[in-house]
């Protein structure tokens, strides 16, 4: 059987940055990956990667920044940590050889961004995440690490409450494979394809929460679901919030600068969360137009949009008609990221021994309830790396284990169960009323009816997956019984974000209740934990590490 | 309708009978051409490898003259069509380029103030004359000449600055020779790529390129084809042995030079059209016309 | 559906579509509600990851960016079939693998010079003036989906050729003014089925959905392997024989530049071809003697260039618009 000492779960950011560590500590490490690297979601991020390494800025200012935006549910010695190493690895990708947009002095410049106090922002003009995830590829090249391109994990295996290795199946053949591996870093991504309107790829599907679940790792924080406010009318693609950064207005029907109502100071630049709700009251409310606000460019200039938005640009002419030199981009709020994931300790490390975790899919927490636009990519670059230290550590302290015979055929037998289903539904469906429910019922805000509605829907929608089968009957890139698989994934996610939502009787970041539309500290200041026993999600709580920020109310 | 005649080198030696056949059939259809003869060679691209300055100011200099002659140029050569559309382009889009290459054009007594068009024979014969005029001056209708259209790459790519035919979907050499009173026959080679600027270095994958052309050409039915460049006429007539011998099949494809097709419509006798500077014998594939 | 082992054919689906659906909507709809068995790549729907070029009608486009309507009223029809110059899987999947070894193969790294105060500042950042930025600006923005290498005219009769997107990979090291392996990637691109292959057929530009113009790039790393003194090739040798001939008649030269790039051993194995050439009158002779009227202004103008030995860079220029 083949092994190795580090296996890396996803190659995105974060997946490829913790590879590359244990490549660097002199390990054998190796990546599986759905798609290929170049292809995961990492590629779509826009706007760009927060550091306090500006002349007048620190890291306890950035610190401070992502602690309010959290709306104080952050762990503050992991954003500690975050903000602290942030300059030193952007110093590191800027010696790989990362194309940051330039000042007029040729230094890296930097671009304000939403909840930050400071010009913060490092970015490649509107296209960060593809410059930095090539960047990555570049080095996993370089390093000569293994990737199993096109393989999809179909579960990690635990013995002895360690792991073990990975059963996968090579996309190309259909051929399930073993992998041993003494540690193992889950790199996954987020889910966003639960939701209807979303700014996610279409792969974002939860795997690798999902297989930390049924690993015994507890998510934590699911209910917090980031709505990013200005994604295009029709296809809900990312428009990067370095839009407003760069100036651009939000304007209602009236053509009013309706973010002065909202955050007086702030106003196109609050925090993702208010203004996210400030956009669905306007339209909502009747200041909208078919179901959008606008997004106003055409002050910055041509010039301007063509040096510094030029994706913003293709994508709003390419999908939406719309040239925003000449008009203002119909936008509207949709879902964007996950606060939650997969609970790690600030080394990355889950609760079960040998299986870590970094990115989206995890949750250190730095994010708590709301995530500062700038601080994911950096996010899945310090804690990548901090990830792929300690996998390497445990790698090199833990020998290789037996990989017990009866997962492998557990895991052809709930295949087969699918494939072998002659009549049926077709997982399309349920997947589409999933992520209609979802947008409808657990979005912008929620309520307890809504809540409880959305639930009994993904009861219903979770029974009728028992019945799902294939067209495909095929071995080779047999892509419908991926879909399946992932639907199986969306599922559970979905069922963690409403039975959070649920619970939490108050409003915080990302999380609005109309019928709790206060904050409230004394019940609430604490982390949802989720976890799966017997095929049922337990909910429990944990403390939030708080240092040096006491909660305050919070104003932009 | 008066041009700065811009042949191209290779139609001032190899190919000449496509510069002296074109002129005759614009002196017939009273399309003014006068001939640049001082211009330089636009460089093929091949001096874009070697220094992008000294392309695009060799490229200025021929627009230059065309200013100062106060005419658009008009050339047969869909690769010189591409290079100095390109270079016209750029001279036109950055004023500050344009500004440097003058810098460098006025050293040798010249100047450059952008305002030439370049076009190609082809073009002229769709647009600028009309093909309805055209089909007016037919005397003697290529009936029932199957005629493969071969467009190539340069008088088609980069679409932004040629911007005449679309390079997906292409149709002036199809009017054309409707209009001539041939059949155009649809061949999915015909915008593919001859292999003239490799046939000197890797002459090995050039005669694949030609050998497929000729078979595309060939598998639509067409009995002969017509080129509006004298680059891949080159290519498809004088390496043709070379392609049939690498790929084990016989062709025996002519391919008329754009002015042939156009001065045989006109009456223009085999002689006056030059056919026997051609290596593979056009006279099969038109004897069905010219009769007399 | 394209089987391994099976004879490939088109299959055809009717759908309704509404005006801007796009040919990746299409395929979802055929996939949800036709048939679960249509297998094709797709991520990020929004023409940044590179997943799902396809030929459409012919021409290799991005699904997700492309829209049914206009397309279908161009063509009158909607044929959409895998990529090119790839072996196909299934259906719309095509195997990457020779793509993907061939960007390896050209070092897709940064390997730093050294650096100095000039180059680095206090906090050890590179300093990059934007006009040296800028002429990496077209290159990196590959998302390596293939389209130039399906549309590729070498790559169609060399599969060997290194293709397009390589090649942009390329310019993207050798034109960064941190690389420091320059002359090491360069000579290795010019060797056989490397930069010299090219055909110039624009093709890749014409197609690439980013506007990553790869034939500039090319033509900006052939310069740049000439200036470095690569020049033992039959490419470089054509090159340089019509430069010459340009300087000395301000024409070209077919003659001397046959026997020049093809060197005089071998331009002897072209004689066979030569002599019937020189039957039909169409040996070209050498051009020695003959020359323009005005070849002074030419050889200024050489003169001039070369002596400011700089490059004006417009073919990275980010508005200059060359290309699709």
């Amino acid at each position: 059987m083949v092994s190795h000492d580090v296996l890396i779960i996803g190659a995105g950011l974060a997946g490829m940055r913790a590879a590359i560590e244990a490549a660097r500590q002199g390990l054998n490490a190796a990546i599986v990956t759905k798609v290929h690297p170049v292809r995961s979601h990492s590629v779509a991020a826009q706007g760009g990667i927060n550091a306090a390494i500006g002349e007048n800025d620190s890291w306890d200012a950035h610190a401070f920044d992502t602690v309010k935006g959290s709306d104080y549910l952050g762990d503050q010695d992991a954003i500690e940590i975050m903000c602290k190493e942030a300059p030193k690895d952007i110093l590191e990708l800027d010696s790989m050889g990362a194309i940051f947009s330039r000042d007029e002095k040729g230094r890296i410049a930097q671009r304000p961004f939403g909840g930050a106090g400071f010009p913060r922002t490092c970015f490649a003009a509107d296209r960060t995440g593809h410059a930095l995830l090539h960047l990555l590829y570049e080095q996993v090249v370089k390093c000569g690490i293994g990737i199993y391109e096109e393989w999809f994990v179909l579960s990690i295996v635990i013995e002895d409450e360690k792991v073990c290795g990975i059963i996968a199946m090579d996309i190309r053949t259909g051929i399930l494979h073993r992998l041993q591996a003494k540690a193992i870093i889950l790199a996954t991504g987020g889910y966003g394809r639960v939701y209807r309107n979303s700014t996610n790829a279409l792969i974002n599907t939860g795997d690798g929460m999902n297989l930390a679940l049924d690993a015994g790792a507890p998510l934590m924080d699911m209910e917090f679901v980031q709505f990013h406010p200005t994604t295009l009318k029709t296809t809900g693609i990312l428009v990067t919030e370095g839009a407003r950064g760069e100036g651009a207005y939000l304007l209602n029907s009236i053509g009013q600068r309706f973010m002065s109502k909202y955050a007086p100071n702030a106003l196109e630049l609050a925090s993702r969360d208010v203004v996210s709700r400030a956009e669905q009251q306007e339209i909502e409310e009747g200041r909208g137009i078919d179901g959008c606000v606008l997004l106003d460019l055409r002050h910055l200039g041509e010039e301007k949009i063509k040096e510094r938005l030029p994706q913003i640009r293709s994508l709003a002419i390419d999908f939406e008609g719309i040239d925003p030199v000449k008009e203002p981009i119909p936008i509207k709020p949709g879902a964007h990221y996950s606060m939650g994931g997969i609970k790690t300790d600030l080394s990355g490390a889950t609760k079960v021994k040998g299986l870590f975790a970094a990115g989206e899919c995890a949750c250190v927490s730095v994010h708590g309830a709301n995530r500062l636009g700038g601080n994911s990519l950096l996010d899945t670059i310090v804690f990548g790396r901090r990830a792929g230290i300690s996998a390497s550590i445990y790698a090199k302290e833990n020998n290789i284990k037996e990989f017990p015979d009866y997962q492998l055929k557990e895991t052809a037998h709930s295949i087969a169960v699918i494939t072998n289903r002659r009549q049926g539904e077709r997982g399309s469906v349920i997947r589409d009323e999933l992520a209609n429910i979802m947008i409808k019922n657990v979005g912008v805000f929620r309520d307890k009816e809504r809540l409880f509605a959305a639930k009994e829907k993904i009861k219903e929608l979770k029974e009728r997956y028992n019945h799902v089968y294939l067209e495909d009957k095929g071995d080779i890139f047999n892509t419908e019984l991926l879909e399946t698989i992932e639907l199986k994934n969306l599922l559970t996610i979905a069922e963690c974000i409403v039975l959070g939502a649920i619970n939490r009787t108050e409003s915080r970041g990302a999380h609005f209740r109309l019928d709790y539309p206060k904050r409230d500290d004394e019940t609430w200041l604490k982390h949802t934990m989720f976890y799966k026993k017997d095929d049922e999600i337990k909910i429990d709580y944990k403390d939030v590490a708080i240092t040096k920020h006491k909660p305050m109310e919070r104003k932009y | 309708m008066k041009y700065a005649y811009y042949p191209g080198c290779a139609s001032q030696t190899i190919t000449k009978e496509y510069d002296s056949t074109t002129k005759k059939v614009c002196k017939i259809l009273g399309i003014e051409l006068l001939e640049m003869t001082d211009a330089n060679c636009c460089g093929a691209g091949l001096i874009t490898d070697y220094n992008y300055e000294l392309s695009i100011t060799l490229n200025a200099r021929i627009f230059a003259i065309a200013e100062k002659m106060g005419l658009d140029i008009m050339t047969i050569c869909s690769t010189c069509l591409m290079i100095m559309s390109r270079a016209n382009k750029e001279l036109k889009e950055f004023p500050k380029l344009l500004k440097k290459v003058n810098k460098t054009l006025e050293k040798a007594g010249l100047h450059y103030s952008g305002n030439v068009k370049v076009t190609h024979f082809l073009w002229t014969l769709s647009q600028d004359y009309g093909l309805d005029k055209l089909k007016a001056m037919v005397k003697k209708p290529l009936k029932d000449m199957k005629i493969a259209p071969y467009y190539g790459c340069h008088i088609l790519r980069p679409s932004n600055a040629l911007g005449f035919d679309d390079p997906e979907k292409p149709v002036s050499l199809e009017r054309l020779i409707e209009t001539l009173g041939g059949d155009a026959m649809p061949n999915e080679g015909k915008t593919r790529c001859c292999g003239f600027q490799i046939v000197l270095v890797t002459q090995e994958t050039a005669v694949d390129m030609i050998g497929n052309r000729l078979k595309e050409a060939k598998d639509a039915g067409g009995k002969c084809m017509v080129s509006p460049c004298p680059l891949c006429h080159i290519n498809l007539d004088s390496y043709q042995r070379e392609a049939e011998k690498k790929t084990h099949q016989k062709f025996e494809m002519p391919v008329f030079h754009l002015s042939q097709i156009v001065g045989l419509a006109l009456g223009m006798s085999i002689d006056e059209l030059e056919l026997g500077r051609h290596l593979v014998s056009p006279e099969n594939a038109i004897t069905t016309v010219v009769g007399d | 559906m394209t089987v391994k082992g099976c004879e490939p054919f088109l299959q055809a689906y009717d759908i309704d579509v509404n005006n801007g659906d796009t040919i990746l909507d299409a395929l979802h709809k055929i996939k949800d509600v036709q048939d679960g068995t249509l297998s094709f790549r797709r991520s990020c729907r929004s023409a940044i990851c590179g997943s799902c070029a396809v030929n459409i009608n012919g021409a290799p486009k991005l699904a997700c960016k492309t829209q049914i309507l206009p397309e279908f009223e161009k063509h009158g029809r909607l044929t959409i079939e895998p990529l090119s110059n790839f072996p196909v899987i299934k259906d719309l999947v095509v195997d990457f693998d020779s793509f993907w070894e061939k960007v390896h193969k050209i070092e897709p790294y940064l390997t730093p010079k050294e650096s100095s105060a000039k180059t680095k500042d206090k906090d050890g950042f590179w300093i990059i003036k934007k006009q040296d930025a800028l002429k990496i600006d077209d290159v990196s923005n590959c998302i390596f989906c293939g389209s130039c290498y399906s549309a590729c005219n070498t790559m169609a009769v060399d599969n060997q050729f290194i293709g397009p997107a390589a090649l942009a990979k390329v310019w993207r090291f050798a034109g960064d003014v941190r690389e420091g392996n320059n002359k090491k990637r360069l000579a290795k691109v010019s060797e056989d089925h490397g930069i010299w292959s090219c055909s110039r057929c624009v093709e890749c530009t014409q197609v690439c959905p980013k506007d990553v113009k790869p034939l500039i790039a090319i033509e900006d790393t052939r310069a740049k392997a000439i200036k470095a003194g690569i020049k033992d090739n039959a490419g470089v040798r054509h090159v340089e024989s019509m430069v010459d001939s340009v300087k000395r008649t301000g024409l070209l030269d077919e003659a001397t530049m046959t026997v020049k790039t093809l060197g005089f051993m071998r331009s002897l194995g072209i004689i066979p071809l030569g002599l019937k050439m020189e039957f039909h009158g169409k040996m070209p002779l050498p051009n020695l003697f003959k020359s323009i009227k005005g070849i002074e202004e030419v050889k200024k103008i050489y003169e001039e260039v070369e002596k400011k030995g700089s490059r004006v860079k417009a073919g990275t220029h980010p508005k200059d618009g060359w290309g699709s």
